[in-house]
């Protein structure tokens, strides 16, 4: 099959373009899912759409692909093009244009049969070659034009009229809503969307500590979003750590988290099976296909309102009890925005000022590990560490003592 | 919902534009050209144009009229308008002086509930605030329309000081959840924080030769990296929003090289040490020399 750069299905690209995103140092030969050819047409495909943001390394090794984004001077999310790459056919977009122009205003309503006149009287026959559009063909197209909103259907007596449904105006204030809220909501994709309806303009908003990576997983978080509003069930299907072979669960989804300091987006769902509040990373959910409505949702959506009390993170634990963590750190001479930063900082529990020079943080969390990371960056202030989790506190004493090591730190 | 659907594809954009040209009669082949590299891929207008001047897409004459009668335009997608609706609820929209007239039956996306931003920082600027949404939207018109503005600021360090200059950016910072607004044509500051803005006001237009602050990521680091812990993974995440470079050295080892903007290495000292011992930042030597220095301190202050 001749190469395009369109796609039938974002899944294929979508594995592809977080290795060249977020990893880039994989050579040709270390992708091993699909054939050769592939990755040279899917290379080929995301080269095409990230243009500049591409780059390559050589080594004696071979040359390895990345994808390199500065997201504080890029204004718009890269990834969103590649969101604007599916396939269709001659026929699709000859109608639709047609279509749309033949419906021009919400007052034009017409039938089946003279829909079907019209597109072939006044349209095809200007061709040389015109094309036959049979009516079930136009049917099928305004029907899946209706499911998303974009005809109305209205019966009268025996005959299905079609319409297109009033506008809602676009104004320029419109634009800088898409424009912001495009790179900071969920689903900005469909803000890229909308901001494609309007002209070219220089950007007003830029971003700092910016992820895009999320972009990656807006099919499967529109899904998600549909079964949230609609309290329904869901079958996912995902990638378990390890590299094991796709597995399937059927779960409640109650809530996405997105994270501010990496940019991944959790689930959290109430497993059916296990009958428990479990989390799946976005990035490797496949697929999700929406069920039934459920009665238990309320019931535990309320659960997990508790629990969020005690997560310091995403993780949940493994035994659903809390630990206690609490640490002190040093606050020198004008140093007051040390305190500062423990109160803007902390996600959960309490920051205690002991004295002039001290403060103590405390909290009961799920999973002690999880903290450590944020107890890292107070590194030259840390007077004491107290965890229930002893195994966790010498860890986290031994990594501190790892780093005196690495960077040859004597008595100084 | 179909969200990855070709109606919102840059093919369709792009005949889009082409067919506005031929309703009007104005449509060149240089501007097929033209419109494919800007609404499209790199290669896109191969296939565009080879797919309307050989009329598989029935929409183009080869005297470059069109058989449409009007401008083309297609009404919002019910995915557009639930995701619209949904934003309306988020307290950041208070900001824009909009109130968006969308039907009645449309059921937002998600609610603000639905979708839970961790590991932000508390101290958020406050986009509810009357003072602070007449700060912003005075900005943002300055912005749009290229107006100096003189504003009265309140710093972190509790200077007061007046500033006129003219604002191009309004950065927001999702970590931080505040936004900045960077200006130019100014002697104190490049960037000033909107909440620290006590009063601002427009006093006429911006130059447009105006000398814009330098936010390049110039500087770098290289750290090499050992994956344990899933380190490799939470690294190359963590810091995915800065230019890089990567490659494996051996087994497990990797060699990363990211490049940053100087106002932000304090930040940065603080981002690595937070991944402990699996990171070893080997160049340049100033960069060592801030981690080994915390990590002295931390020594001497020992740890109970």
């Amino acid at each position: 099959m001749a190469y395009s750069e369109l796609i039938k299905s974002f899944g294929r690209i979508r594995g592809y373009m977080k290795e060249f995103y977020i990893y880039g140092f994989k050579k040709r030969n270390e992708y091993t899912r699909r054939s050769s050819r592939s990755y040279d047409n899917e290379r080929r495909r995301i080269e095409s759409y990230f243009g500049d943001h591409m780059g390559y390394l050589r080594s004696k090794d071979g040359k390895n692909v990345f994808i390199s984004v500065d997201t504080r001077s890029t204004h718009k999310n890269p990834i969103y093009k590649a969101l604007k790459a599916k396939s269709f056919t001659d026929g699709d977009i000859t109608l639709h244009f047609i279509l749309f122009d033949i419906l021009y205003s919400p007052e034009i309503s017409l039938p089946i049969s003279e829909i079907t006149r019209i597109i072939d009287e006044d349209y095809m026959q200007s061709f040389k070659k015109p094309l036959t559009f049979d009516e079930s063909t136009i049917r099928k197209k305004l029907r899946e034009y209706a499911a998303m909103g974009l005809i109305l259907c209205e019966k009268i007596g025996k005959q299905t009229y079609y319409r297109r449904p009033e506008d809602i105006p676009l104004s320029d204030e419109i634009r800088y809503v898409a424009e912001f809220f495009s790179e900071v909501s969920g689903c900005g994709a469909v803000g890229s969307y909308l901001l494609d309806r309007f002209p070219d303009e220089t950007p007003v908003f830029s971003f700092k500590h910016h992820y895009i990576n999320g972009a990656l997983d807006s099919e499967i978080l529109c899904e998600l979003f549909c079964a949230i509003r609609q309290k329904c069930s869901v079958r996912i299907g995902f990638e378990p750590r390890h590299g094991k072979s796709e597995e399937t669960a059927d779960v409640l989804p109650l809530k996405i988290y997105s994270g501010a300091q990496n940019g991944r987006q959790y689930l959290f769902a109430y497993h059916l099976r296990w009958r428990r509040i479990c989390s799946y990373r976005l990035e490797y959910i496949n697929s999700v296909t929406v069920g039934k409505p459920s009665d238990i949702f309320d019931e535990q959506l309320e659960r997990f309102s508790e629990m969020q009390k005690h997560m310091w993170g995403v993780s949940l634990g493994r035994s659903a009890q809390t630990e206690h963590v609490e640490f002190t750190v040093h606050i020198g001479e004008n140093e007051e925005y040390i305190y500062k930063r423990l109160l803007r900082e902390k996600r959960c529990g309490e920051v205690e000022r002991i004295d002039e020079q001290t403060c103590k943080f405390s909290a009961d969390i799920y999973d002690t590990a999880e903290i450590m990371p944020w107890i890292r960056t107070f590194i030259c202030r840390i007077e004491s560490l107290t965890f229930s989790n002893r195994t966790v506190e010498n860890r986290l004493r031994q990594d501190i003592e790892e780093m005196y090591r690495l960077y040859d730190i004597g008595d100084e | 919902m179909e969200l990855f659907h070709e109606i919102y594809g840059v093919y369709y954009k792009s005949v889009s534009e082409m067919l506005s040209l031929a309703v009007k009669g104005e449509l060149t082949e240089k501007d097929m050209k033209s419109i494919c590299d800007s609404c499209a891929f790199t290669d896109s207008h191969i296939e565009i144009i080879s797919a309307l001047k050989s009329q598989r897409w029935k929409l183009i004459r080869s005297d470059m009229t069109t058989p449409l009668k009007h401008e083309p335009t297609v009404p919002l997608t019910a995915l557009e308008l639930s995701w619209l609706k949904a934003i309306s609820l988020d307290k950041r929209m208070k900001l824009f002086d909009i109130d968006i007239a969308l039907p009645d039956d449309i059921e937002p996306l998600f609610l603000p509930e639905d979708y839970v931003v961790f590991e932000q920082y508390k101290d958020g600027d406050p986009f509810e605030d009357e003072h602070y949404i007449t700060i912003f939207r005075t900005l943002l018109k300055a912005v749009r329309e290229h107006k100096k503005v003189t504003v009265e600021y309140n710093s972190n360090k509790g200077t007061h000081r007046r500033i006129t200059g003219d604002p191009y950016e309004l950065e927001y910072s999702e970590k931080d959840d505040k936004f900045r607004v960077k200006i130019a044509d100014c002697r104190f500051a490049d960037v000033l924080n909107l909440a620290g803005i006590e009063k601002c006001d427009i006093i006429g237009s911006a130059r447009p030769s105006a000398q814009k602050g330098q936010f390049s990521s110039e500087e770098y680091f290289i750290a090499e990296l050992t994956d344990e812990r899933n380190a490799l993974e939470r690294f190359m995440l963590h810091f995915s929003h800065f230019r890089k470079e990567a490659s494996e050295i051996s087994d497990n080892h990797y060699r990363i090289k990211i490049f940053y903007d100087k106002s932000d290495e304090t930040e940065l000292v603080i981002r690595v040490l937070s991944f402990g011992q699996f990171i070893k930042i080997t160049e340049p030597q100033s960069f060592v020399e801030l981690i080994r220095g915390r990590l002295i301190m931390q020594k001497k202050l020992g740890i109970r």
